[in-house]
């Protein structure tokens, strides 16, 4: 087996009383789209917060490509290659569908302070390349036309893929999805999950997905993981998870998840 | 030795007292509404003058009415009761133009505390024009504390008598209040808003008249201090409560934003601080409070018994 | 009505709503300007009053030059020190970092009235003036003015005034798109601190005379009204804001002691009657049909392929 881009060795997120994520193991392999499923409060949005920086971990690492980065900043691993949505959808709302992106796109390229104040060539040429790529991404996102409108005014499902064009514009190895069906119609749940696909081949990304939708997970996902109560509970392809019995005893078995 | 150090001790606790008073009239309105009142200071102020005018003092030349005074002249207990009452009213007002119409249409808290910060420029300014800028002793001076002697011997250590009261009648107060919040049916009513004001308003608690209570009790609580304080030193003028209500904002940060009994130990400990500060640098006293703040700040941003915080994500 | 000297007065203030402008644009309520503000004239007050190489003469006359320098000097060391508080006050959040900004500015006030130095409660006296009348000073005060305006005009377009922007409405968001969130709102400290050190320099050869109440508390108060009246969406806001407000106590001298009684209602009822303050985005819009927030998605029409 290669070498994983993430992976995560007894895990443990503990607030005050609450054991959240309770000694999770797992590794991320490249390429692969990699499903979270659990019922609610079992610990799958704690879980991304710790290993996108957002909560420090209270046991355990995360590696990246073997290198250990729990505790680190946001920013920095986001800088590794590591771009996260959020489940109640954080978009700068005041700003542009636009402004949202190229917030996104600061460092791609990358200019400087002076460069920018004089607005010389080269800071041109990066905001020129800038937009060229949230204009790509807009296109691929199908928001094209929503360009100029302000995020906070969008329609839900276009705030949901505002949401993961602003990470791809981080230019990530890996994505983490935390929810993205949520709110979302059947037909439009289609679509989400044919984008996926597509933009994992484009973007040559890794999947992380959170999701309660568990058809949409089975169609999808190349392996998942199963957590109950923080503690992982299960771990394999779609077919030996479905036929995991603590999982069927677990999540399926109570009927929040397969309705829901 | 020993005497001196009783003494300042005393004089620390009692200032910390008032630090306490200011700081938790801010802890009341914080708990219920999650804003700070700005406009603290000026009605530790307006107390201070309240006391005064009550107690039978007169206008002097700068003021809008020269020679003026109040007929009569209430014994220093009553008028300082009143004075906290009116000041507790004044409070009260604050919080129909200040808060009310912002809480109203849901604005930003940010607005509340320019607009808090704005009443507090028109009441000291008012009073300013109604008392002029000048200073002012209170009429009778400390005989005024019901014949009671200008200073007592304790442990051989001669003590001002206004220390002491000062000191007595903030804890008198502070206790009063604490008692009152924990086991009287409306401090239940105010804490239940302060904990979660929409579960409360659903058992039946009318949140908003929680809210003008806190405002009033808040207000009292600083016209009492600016009563003590205006008796046991002076009134060098209308803004001399400001400089109260900033050091009652350090306290309140020192104890914790929205704990009472931080509020307490916060006040205390400042007191005691300053009281601690060798006569060769009084003038950097007023520097500690805040330096001590900055302290806290950036080891303990909650305060030392103050509670921490998740953002959820 | 409006002599020059007031003229100069309403542009420091504006410079000085600037300042509180920019941490706010990214998020920050910093009520720190005033302690910036007055090391900034300390400085000046000190270097010319005792530094004979700036060329101070007997008859109380200062060289131009020797201003500018100042005003550099002021803004470095302000910001030098914005440098260094600012690492530490910035983790703090919201109303914590109000509080903490305030009590820098007490610290700072504290400091300079007791410092053996910088002359006590009286302050320094017979700041030498570069110039014979205050219309001399309009200059130098719209100048910084201008490069104020430029810079927050060119903040708009380009990555980090967006990370400001982004940071405001969501700072963990930002973070997790790879923004140095601390580098970010530090960076929008340190500016607003230069830009408060350098006026407060200006300010101290105005006036003549510098003391420790130049930077108080009530300065806090009065700046930041600034930039709620004048509006926080856009720099003209603020520049508005303290050219308005700086200009208001003197128009109401008329009134005499009620004056200020009535700057208070101003800033009580502002917020109330106006949230967004009087500069807005959609108000620019209507009046010359170029917003300054949409400026830069404006201009990236044409790289639509």
């Amino acid at each position: 087996m290669s070498q994983p881009l993430l992976e995560v060795r007894d895990l443990s997120r503990r607030f005050g009383g609450l054991l959240a994520v309770d000694r999770v193991n797992f590794a991320v392999q490249p390429g692969e789209i990699f499903g979270l499923i659990g019922p609610n409060g079992a610990g799958k949005t704690t879980l991304f917060n710790v290993i996108s920086g957002v909560t420090p971990p209270t046991g355990g690492s995360v590696f990246w490509r073997s290198q250990p980065i729990s505790g680190q900043a946001p920013h920095r691993l986001n800088r590794l290659g590591l771009a996260r949505t959020f489940q109640n959808l954080r978009l700068f709302d005041g700003l542009s569908v636009l402004e949202n992106l190229l917030v996104a796109l600061q460092r791609r390229p990358r200019s400087s302070a002076l460069g920018g104040l004089l607005n010389s060539a080269g800071h041109q040429r990066a905001e020129r390349q800038r937009l060229e790529a949230a204009w790509q991404l807009l296109e691929e996102l199908g928001l094209t036309a929503l360009a100029e409108r302000q995020a906070g005014t969008l329609a839900y499902g276009d705030r949901r893929r505002l949401e993961m064009a602003r990470a791809l514009a981080t230019g990530p190895s890996l994505l983490l999805l935390d929810e993205p069906a949520a709110g979302l119609n059947p037909a439009e749940k289609d679509q989400l999950c044919q984008l996926i696909g597509e933009l994992r081949q484009r973007h040559q990304l890794t999947v992380m997905i959170i999701e309660h939708h568990v058809p949409l997970l089975m169609r999808l996902c190349n392996r998942m993981a199963v957590l109950d109560f923080g503690v992982r509970i299960a771990l394999g392809t779609p077919e030996e998870v479905r036929r995991d019995p603590q999982v069927i005893e677990a999540y399926l078995g109570t009927g929040t998840g397969g309705s829901a | 030795m020993i005497e001196t150090l009783l003494q300042l001790l005393l004089n620390g606790a009692a200032s910390g007292g008032v630090y306490a008073l200011v700081a938790l009239g801010y802890t009341l309105v914080f708990s219920v509404l999650g804003v700070i009142n700005f406009a603290q200071g000026a009605l530790f102020s307006v107390g201070g003058y309240l006391t005064f005018l009550l107690m039978g003092g007169k206008i002097g030349v700068n003021g809008a009415l020269p020679g003026w005074g109040l007929p009569g002249g209430l014994p220093f207990w009553l008028a300082l009761l009143v004075a906290a009452a009116g000041s507790g009213l004044v409070g009260l007002l604050v919080e129909r133009v200040a808060f009310a119409p912002l809480r109203r249409r849901n604005a930003e808290p940010l607005l509340a505390l320019i607009t808090s910060l704005g009443a507090g420029v028109v009441v000291v300014n008012l009073l300013q024009l109604l008392m002029g800028a000048e200073g002012y002793a209170f009429p009778h001076g400390t005989d005024a504390l019901g014949g009671l002697p200008g200073a007592l011997m304790i442990a051989g250590a001669r003590i001002r008598t206004i220390q002491l009261l000062l000191l007595l009648t903030s804890a008198g107060a502070v206790l009063a209040l604490s008692l009152w919040l924990e086991r009287s049916k409306g401090g239940r009513a105010l804490r239940a808003v302060a904990e979660d004001a929409t579960t409360a308003q659903l058992l039946g608690i009318n949140s908003e008249a929680m809210v003008r209570l806190a405002f009033f009790l808040s207000g009292a609580l600083a016209g009492l201090g600016g009563g003590l304080i205006g008796v046991s030193v002076s009134l060098p003028g209308p803004y001399f409560g400001i400089g109260y209500g900033l050091k009652g904002l350090a306290v309140l940060v020192l104890g914790g934003l929205g704990s009472v009994p931080g509020a307490i130990a916060g006040g205390l400990l400042m007191g005691l601080a300053e009281a601690l500060v060798p006569s060769a640098a009084s003038g950097w006293r007023d520097a500690l409070a805040f330096a001590i703040l900055f302290a806290v700040l950036l080891l303990r941003p909650s305060g030392l018994l103050g509670r921490r915080t998740v953002e959820k994500v | 009505m409006i002599d020059n000297g007031l003229l100069v007065q309403m542009l420091m203030g504006a410079l000085l709503g600037l300042s509180v402008y920019l941490p706010l644009a990214a998020g920050q309520l910093s009520l720190a300007t005033p302690a910036f503000y007055a090391v900034g004239g300390t400085l000046a007050a000190l270097l010319s009053t005792r530094w004979s190489a700036l060329g101070a003469t007997a008859n109380g006359g200062f060289p131009v030059p020797s201003l500018l320098l100042e005003m550099a000097l002021g803004g470095v060391l302000a910001g030098l020190l914005a440098l260094l508080v600012g690492r530490l006050v910035l983790r703090l959040q919201g109303i914590y970092l109000a509080i903490a900004t305030i009590a820098l500015v007490e610290i700072v006030r504290v400091a300079i009235l007791n410092l053996p130095f910088t002359g006590g409660a009286v302050g320094i006296f017979a700041i030498p003036q570069p110039f014979d009348t205050a219309a001399g000073y309009l200059l130098p005060a719209l100048a910084l003015l201008a490069l104020a305006g430029w810079l927050c005009q060119r903040l708009e377009l380009m990555p980090l005034g967006r990370a400001m922007a982004a940071i405001r409405h969501d700072e963990l968001a930002a973070s997790c798109m790879g923004l140095d969130t601390t580098q970010v709102k530090l960076t929008a400290f340190v500016l607003s601190a230069m830009l408060a050190g350098s006026t407060g320099a200006l300010a101290a050869h105005f006036l003549n005379t510098w003391n420790a109440r130049q930077g108080s508390f009530d300065t806090s108060i009065t700046t930041l009204a600034f930039v709620v009246l004048g509006g926080s969406r856009t720099w003209l806001g603020p520049v508005v804001g303290g050219l308005l407000l700086t200009a208001l106590p003197e128009l109401l001298r008329p009134v005499g002691d009620v004056r200020l009684v009535l700057f208070g209602l101003v800033i009580l009822l502002g917020p109330v009657l106006a949230p967004q303050g009087l500069v807005t985005p959609a108000l620019l819009e209507r009046l010359g049909g170029w917003s300054l927030r949409s400026g830069a998605s404006r201009k990236t029409e044409n790289a639509q392929p």
